[in-house]
């Protein structure tokens, strides 16, 4: 996410001053664009003015570390393995060369390349994760971009050093990404954009000031993250409008502002965020005041899981603990700048492709309040939250009214207090305009004056960042054939899933 | 869909000199496309911090380096009266995508008292036009000119054109509105996306480009991304603000094509030309 949204206490009051929906029209405009008190002037030096071919460039400016070829073969060998440099100078020739089915195999090396790939079906595999290293030298935008094609998969290799993201999916139906380290980047580790069908597994992100992981617009999503580690991020997991068959588990979120952070917003489609499953996750210590961080990171600051104005999320058997605030909470969130209504509820199980071809609404306010409805929270471990354990809270409406359960969680504490006992899973809640839903409530919107007050974003550049850990590598990385991300997300069992152990 | 298409008044068709007309947008609502959540049409955005401050203008007062109204540049560190391209290319450069060396300036905004209220940053977005199909977007070639809005103008311009908000949301105004402290005012300068295919720039008179409206018009027939730029203020109060060019309603802004040119190829075939989103900007 990378919207500008505070929580205000007073929003009515704001919206009413803001100007509504007061967009006028001029119909009798009548000068010509560019000014009429411009004047002419002498010719530029410019170079001529054919108009430009736009074809791909063979190569990302920037070059390549490795060793390279003088006269890089022209298709390699036509074993399907294509040899980054060996046969090909840098990924990007290997890449371009590539056809469905192949294996672009990159040896250990640094690689000063922004990679972009539109060949639906390769595999860009690094035969040692530490030791292929794609890095941007804080120059160039994206490690590896994967374009509408569909099927890529990205493994074992290590991206940093980028302007905005480590391996980046947009518009891929089919993708994966697996034994994958993003450090330090300036917007997201790994990154899935109106992506469907997917898989992020084995991964790292670190030192992003929006997310190490974000998956964003798409629903249903059908994908998993399975064992991904976030730390030092501003968020760990963020994923605007991403869910329908979206599983996050058996990962760990540490270190960062905040850990996950599903949440809603009209500024990219297919609102409101929906339908995740957060299961089985260790979940500590996001309290972090030295990291980068994105204005919703300052916010969320202090938390372990946030549902901000999340729909119909299922979070349980994960680990959480270590927080400033909450271990998990299911709050609103205030979108400043709204680009369209919200959704009505008869409308949210509408699919992104539906909702893609939808007119926006009539009248647009400048604000919308996007509440938590109907998650279902359970049989979480949570200790050693500072503020509450498990906690929810609504704006606009009686907390009581938005039918979200809990169940089933060690915790030691709760916001409102009693919460297991006002909605429980499975049996009916106490009334919402019960006063029990008054004592000691959450009282989120304290978390504005301290999103004021926190530690401000460090440079992305700069911001101190632990060296990377000893991760696994992908096995039998140099022998094991090319898969790509035909079949994707791979079956998780889920109910084999359990808490983890502290 | 641009709302209103107006076409051009007589002097702006003697100003043309070939016969075509101007088809300049004017008075238009903005497009319900590119006002509403991201996501639906192709685009590559960049991010840029202001680079610096200059009496300086390379289009239309080129070579009198202090000699135009005040303005804010982003991208290119050395823009500066002085329109040689060589100079500037390869430049360093304020925005986050490093390669984008292009120039973006605009007028300075004022407060009731004319001290400039300093511009948090710019996001250029760049799409393709209304009514334009995304696989025939050319970039712009080395060096191309041009200028949105008008530095005369003393009444809207048409939100297709000039427009305000609080942050990236959908409701534009002629004037700028009222912002809550969690937001920013934010100023939107929609440039010309069809090109005469010859002329590197009109100086000023903007006849060498023109805005689509369901394609590009005959005269001008070559269609380049429309590049929107979106600046960021301070949440203002909105009481007696001006330009450094004028009136409120002075608004323009420039653009100069100093990107690594291999760089903004690759970004319209790559984004633009396969139908898109390579990045969003809230």
């Amino acid at each position: 996410m990378k919207k500008l949204i505070a929580l205000m206490a007073g929003a009515a009051l704001t919206m009413a001053a803001c100007g509504g929906s007061d967009v006028s029209e001029t119909d009798d405009a009548s000068f010509e664009s560019g000014g009429a008190t411009e004047t002419e002037a002498p010719a530029t030096d410019a170079p001529p003015t054919d108009p430009p071919v736009s074809e791909p460039a063979a190569t990302e400016p920037g070059g390549t570390d490795a060793p390279p070829e003088t006269e890089p073969a022209a298709e390699g060998d036509s074993d399907g393995v294509l040899n980054v440099p060996d046969e090909f100078a840098t990924i990007q020739e290997a890449v371009d060369a590539a056809v469905a089915g192949d294996l672009v195999l990159i040896a250990p090396g640094v690689y000063n390349e922004a990679v972009d790939v539109v060949t639906d079906e390769i595999v860009i595999r690094g035969l040692e994760r530490e030791g292929v290293v794609l890095d941007g030298e804080l120059e160039l935008d994206n490690g590896i971009r994967v374009l509408g094609a569909k099927g890529v998969a990205v493994e074992n290799l290590t991206t940093q050093n980028y302007t905005n993201n480590g391996v980046f999916f947009t518009s891929a139906d089919g993708y994966r990404a697996s034994y994958v380290t993003a450090y330090r980047i300036g917007d997201y580790g790994v990154y899935a954009f109106d992506s469907i069908n997917g898989q992020i597994e084995h991964s790292y992100g670190a030192g992003s000031p929006d997310a190490g992981l974000y998956i964003g617009q798409c629903f249903p999503c059908n994908a998993v993250v399975d064992d991904f580690l976030a730390e030092h991020n501003g968020l760990g997991y963020s994923g605007t409008n991403a869910g329908g068959n979206l599983t996050i588990a058996n990962s760990t979120f540490r270190f960062n502002r905040a850990g996950i952070v599903p949440n809603s917003g009209s500024y990219e489609l297919c609102y409101p965020q929906r339908d995740n499953l957060i299961v089985g996750n260790t979940v500590y210590s996001n309290n972090n005041p030295n990291t980068p961080a994105i204005d919703v990171a300052m916010l969320a600051m202090g938390n372990g899981v946030v549902a901000a104005g999340g729909i119909g999320n299922t979070i349980e058997r994960n680990l959480i603990y270590d927080h400033d605030k909450t271990g998990i909470a299911l709050v609103p969130f205030l979108e400043e700048g709204a680009n369209d209504d919200l959704p009505t509820e008869d409308e949210w199980a509408q699919t992104c492709a539906d909702q893609r071809e939808q007119p926006l609404a009539d009248e647009i306010p400048e604000q919308l309040l996007w509440e938590p409805y109907g998650n279902t929270v359970r049989d979480n471990a949570i200790s050693d939250s500072r503020v509450a354990d498990i906690a929810v809270e609504a704006v606009s409406e009686p907390t009581g009214g938005l039918e979200n359960c809990f169940l089933g969680n060690d915790i030691t504490s709760s916001a409102p207090a009693a919460l297991e006992t006002l909605a429980p899973c499975g049996s009916e809640a106490v009334p919402a305009d019960d006063e029990a839903w008054s004592v000691e409530p959450l009282n989120v919107l304290t978390w504005l004056t301290d999103a004021e007050n926190a530690p401000p974003s460090v440079d992305y550049e700069i911001a101190e960042l632990p060296p990377i850990p000893d991760l696994d590598d992908m096995p039998d990385a140099a022998t094991a054939p090319a898969e790509p991300a035909t079949d994707m997300p791979r079956s998780i069992d889920v109910d084999a899933i359990t808490t983890p152990a502290r | 869909m641009r709302a209103r298409w107006l076409v051009a008044v007589i002097g702006a068709l003697a100003l043309a000199g070939c016969g075509s007309d101007t088809g300049t947008s004017v008075g238009g609502d903005p497009d319900p496309e590119r006002v509403g959540p991201q996501g639906r049409v192709a685009q590559f955005i960049v991010q840029c911090e202001v680079s610096h401050i200059a009496f300086d203008d390379p289009i239309v007062l080129p070579w009198q380096p202090g000699a135009s109204h005040q303005h804010q540049f982003f991208g290119n560190a050395e823009t500066n009266a002085d329109p040689g391209y060589e100079r500037v290319i390869g430049a360093d450069t304020s925005c986050d995508q490093r390669l984008d060396t292009a120039s973006y300036w605009s007028p300075t905004l004022l407060d009731a008292d004319g001290s400039r209220i300093d511009a948090q940053k710019l996001t250029a977005y760049y799409r393709p036009g209304q009514g334009v199909d995304p696989a025939d977007v050319v970039a712009y070639p080395p060096g191309f000119m041009m200028v949105a809005g008008s530095s005369a103008a003393d009444e809207p311009q048409g939100q297709d054109v000039i427009a305000w908000s609080c942050g990236s949301g959908a409701v534009r105004a002629d004037t700028p509105p009222e912002c809550s402290l969690g937001t920013t005012l934010r100023l939107w300068i929609t440039f010309p996306d069809c090109w005469d295919s010859s002329r590197l720039t009109s100086f000023g008179s903007g006849a060498h480009v023109r805005y689509s409206d369901d394609g590009c018009p005959e005269s001008h027939p070559l269609a380049l991304p429309q590049l929107q730029m979106a600046i960021d203020f301070p949440p203002v109060a909105p009481d007696g603000l001006a330009l450094s060019s004028g009136p409120i309603h002075s608004a323009h802004a420039d653009f100069w094509n100093t990107w690594d040119q291999d760089k903004l190829e690759r970004e319209v075939a790559v984004c633009l030309n396969r139908g898109l989103v390579c990045g969003l900007s809230g």
